[in-house]
């Protein structure tokens, strides 16, 4: 098992946004985090990946069976990890392309070979029709929406970690750049791979069909389900799950 | 019989010297550089002897300029010109470059019309010390329509405690002519103080093209620069300077370029480092003259250790200068507790129709972009350095000197190296 959440209780500031969130990711499977605004979807995903801003107060986070609640987010990432920005920051003066050599090789032993990277870098770039003058630009600095989410999914391309983490890939995107993305990550899961797409809308999962469903809400997940899930969810909406989880509390 | 020109200004600029007290500046109680701890009395111009060759030059000379093809160079150490020479062909073609002591003696006449033309010696006491005191000094003349390829090179050494160094670059640049032009102030550390009081000025005549790179690395001694550099950009000219500061004890600069007729560009473009305990002023002034001027001005700067930066950078547009369009931002980057850096852009309009802006930030590290980085699987200390990297990179690139860029990205690499355990530090505590 890749990727298992057991128990996550996550603090930021004085509140608390996780309350006990289970999940378990194997590589090879595709999962589909559900949940209206303000659910904890991105605490989750930011706190896989160790953003200093959240506090696990109880609970853990396993790597293949390693405990990597306190491990630096640089670690977590050579290990395995990767997550998809929902914002991705910008870095000025430094081009997408020398951006990606350096993370190629951050988990290198030896640095890659200029041509190896090249060939790897153009592989890529045709499966997320990006043109050639992308790399030369400064990561993220000016780029449209569509333009950051594919940055992302070329990154998670290059880097080809064992899980990935998709936080609101679609959100801000027309169609076309919808399509885009999620065929370039239709096109990159499989057996070595896990992915957890975070999202608010089930239009992604219309390209991406999930093996599981789960939706969370106030900081816990309280259904789970196949493919089906997101397709009752979208018929019957959040409020409804609302409805439903507040009767089986009661009960 | 040396020039009356320069003569008469030395006696003028001497009472003036005489009777100016040793200056302080302020600015509005945030802001002020003393020279208290400058024992200016013990310092003496000192004398070197020449050399023949490029090769026999002192090694740090030889570093900075290393295997570039260059078109002249002068080296003053000290008060001394030590060499000076320049390619045959470009001497054929019409170029002037010596020293201004020299060129004073043997070319008056393409000395005397631009002398101390956009320069005072009434300007404090520092201004009127280089104008009273300066020997050596470089001259370049480029006439009308010449192109130089390589770059000219001028460098200015202080390698020994006690010395004063008052120096002093013409440059002028004919009508449609090209060329790149350096300017190197180097010292070694060394232990005690000495100082440079400098003078720049460059004129360019109609249509002239001039790139212009200031390098300034005084060391890590105690060495105290008070300068003023002027650059006039004539009709339809266009100059690209780029100011670099990364070492100096006391730096005390003033830096104005003047877009003195209609159609002239200028982009100014500057760098500063400032570490340890040392102390950076800056002024800079974007003048607008005439109508239908550009400008842009921008500068990047860092800090560590407890050193202080300020710069004030003002675009000014003068009643005459209807159409003139011209920006400036300054950023300053603060990579230790103690550090502390003044951004004060400012504006002085007397004219409409125009377009001047100004920004300005001072910040830390964006601990958002290193916990991007980090997530790709780069650690937080190599995330810091491409991020103070990229933060510079822009500007490096404006130098459009790739050897001088190489020397600069060492030298900033070296200097966040050195850094790294405040910047660390000062990253926990926030």
């Amino acid at each position: 098992m890749s990727l298992e959440i057991e128990n996550l209780h996550v603090r930021t500031g004085d509140r608390e946004i996780l309350r006990g969130v289970n999940l378990a990711i194997a590589k090879g499977e595709t999962h589909a985090l559900m949940g209206p605004n303000g659910s904890g979807k991105s605490t989750l995903a930011n706190t896989i990946m160790g953003n200093p801003s959240y506090e696990v107060t109880d609970g853990r986070i396993l790597f293949n069976g390693e405990d990597i609640s306190a491990a630096d987010p640089d670690e977590r990432a050579r290990a395995g990890v990767f997550m998809a920005f929902q914002y991705p920051a910008v870095i000025p003066g430094v081009s997408v392309a020398n951006f990606l050599r350096t993370a190629v090789n951050a988990r290198r032993e030896e640095p890659i070979k200029v041509k190896d990277f090249g060939a790897m870098l153009k592989t890529h770039m045709d499966l997320l029709r990006i043109d050639r003058s992308f790399t030369k630009r400064y990561l993220n600095e000016g780029f449209s929406g569509g333009e950051k989410k594919r940055a992302e999914i070329l990154q998670l391309a290059m880097l080809a970690p064992e899980i990935a983490i998709l936080d609101e890939t679609d959100s801000g995107l027309d169609i076309d750049a919808l399509r885009i993305v999620a065929d370039g990550v239709d096109a990159l899961r499989g057996p070595a791979m896990g992915t957890l797409i975070i999202t608010h809308y089930t239009r992604i999962l219309k390209y991406i069909r999930p093996d599981f469903v789960h939706i969370m809400l106030d900081g816990r997940i309280v259904r789970e389900g196949g493919a089906e899930l997101a397709d009752e969810l979208e018929e019957k909406g959040y409020e409804f799950i609302r409805g439903e989880v507040a009767v089986a509390d009661a009960g | 019989m040396p020039a009356s020109f320069v003569e008469d200004r030395r006696r003028q600029a001497l009472e003036i010297y005489d009777r100016e007290p040793l200056p302080t500046w302020r600015r509005s109680g945030f802001w002020t550089t003393s020279l208290r701890q400058l024992r200016l009395d013990e310092l003496a111009p000192r004398h070197h002897e020449s050399v023949s060759s490029r090769e026999d030059l002192p090694a740090i000379v030889a570093a900075a300029l290393g295997d570039d093809d260059l078109a002249a160079v002068i080296v003053q150490r000290g008060a001394s010109t030590v060499f000076s020479w320049i390619d045959p062909a470009i001497a054929d073609a019409g170029v002037t470059f010596c020293s201004l002591e020299n060129a004073v003696e043997r070319h008056p006449e393409l000395v005397e019309p631009w002398y101390m033309r956009r320069l005072s010696h009434d300007e404090g006491k520092f201004a009127a010390a280089t104008a009273a005191f300066w020997t050596g000094g470089a001259f370049l003349h480029v006439p009308a329509g010449v192109r130089v390829e390589q770059p000219i090179q001028i460098v200015y050494l202080i390698d020994e405690p006690g010395s004063a160094q008052y120096a002093h670059t013409l440059a002028v640049v004919g009508e449609q002519a090209d060329c790149r032009l350096r300017e190197y102030c180097l010292a070694p550390d060394f232990a005690g103080q000495a100082l440079h009081a400098g003078a720049l000025e460059v004129y360019l005549e109609a249509g002239a093209q001039l790139k212009l790179a200031s390098f300034q690395d005084w060391g890590g001694g105690e060495v105290y620069d008070i300068s003023i550099k002027r650059v006039e950009v004539g009709r339809d000219a266009h100059c690209t300077w780029v100011p670099i500061h990364l070492g100096g004890h006391l730096t005390k600069q003033r830096l104005d370029i003047i877009t003195a007729a209609r159609g002239a560009d200028m982009r100014h473009a500057g760098i500063y480092f400032t570490e340890g305990s040392e102390h950076l002023d800056l002024f800079t002034t974007d003048l607008h003259e005439q109508g239908d001027t550009t400008g842009d001005t921008v500068w990047k700067g860092a800090l560590s250790g407890e050193s202080r930066a300020s710069y004030e950078g003002l675009i000014q547009i003068a009643r005459d200068a209807q159409n003139s369009h011209t920006y400036l931002q300054t950023h300053s980057m603060l990579l230790s507790a103690k550090a502390k850096a003044d951004a004060i852009p400012s504006l002085i309009v007397e004219t409409d129709n125009v377009s001047a802006s100004h920004g300005g930030t001072v910040g830390e590290i964006d601990e958002a972009q290193v916990f991007y980085m980090m997530t790709r699987g780069i650690s937080r200390q190599d995330a810091i350095r491409i991020l103070v990297e990229g933060y510079f990179e822009p500007v490096v690139q404006r130098i459009g000197d790739e050897s001088l860029a190489q020397l600069v990205r060492a030298r900033l690499a070296a200097k966040l190296a050195a850094a790294e355990p405040e910047v660390a530090r000062y990253a926990a505590q926030r």
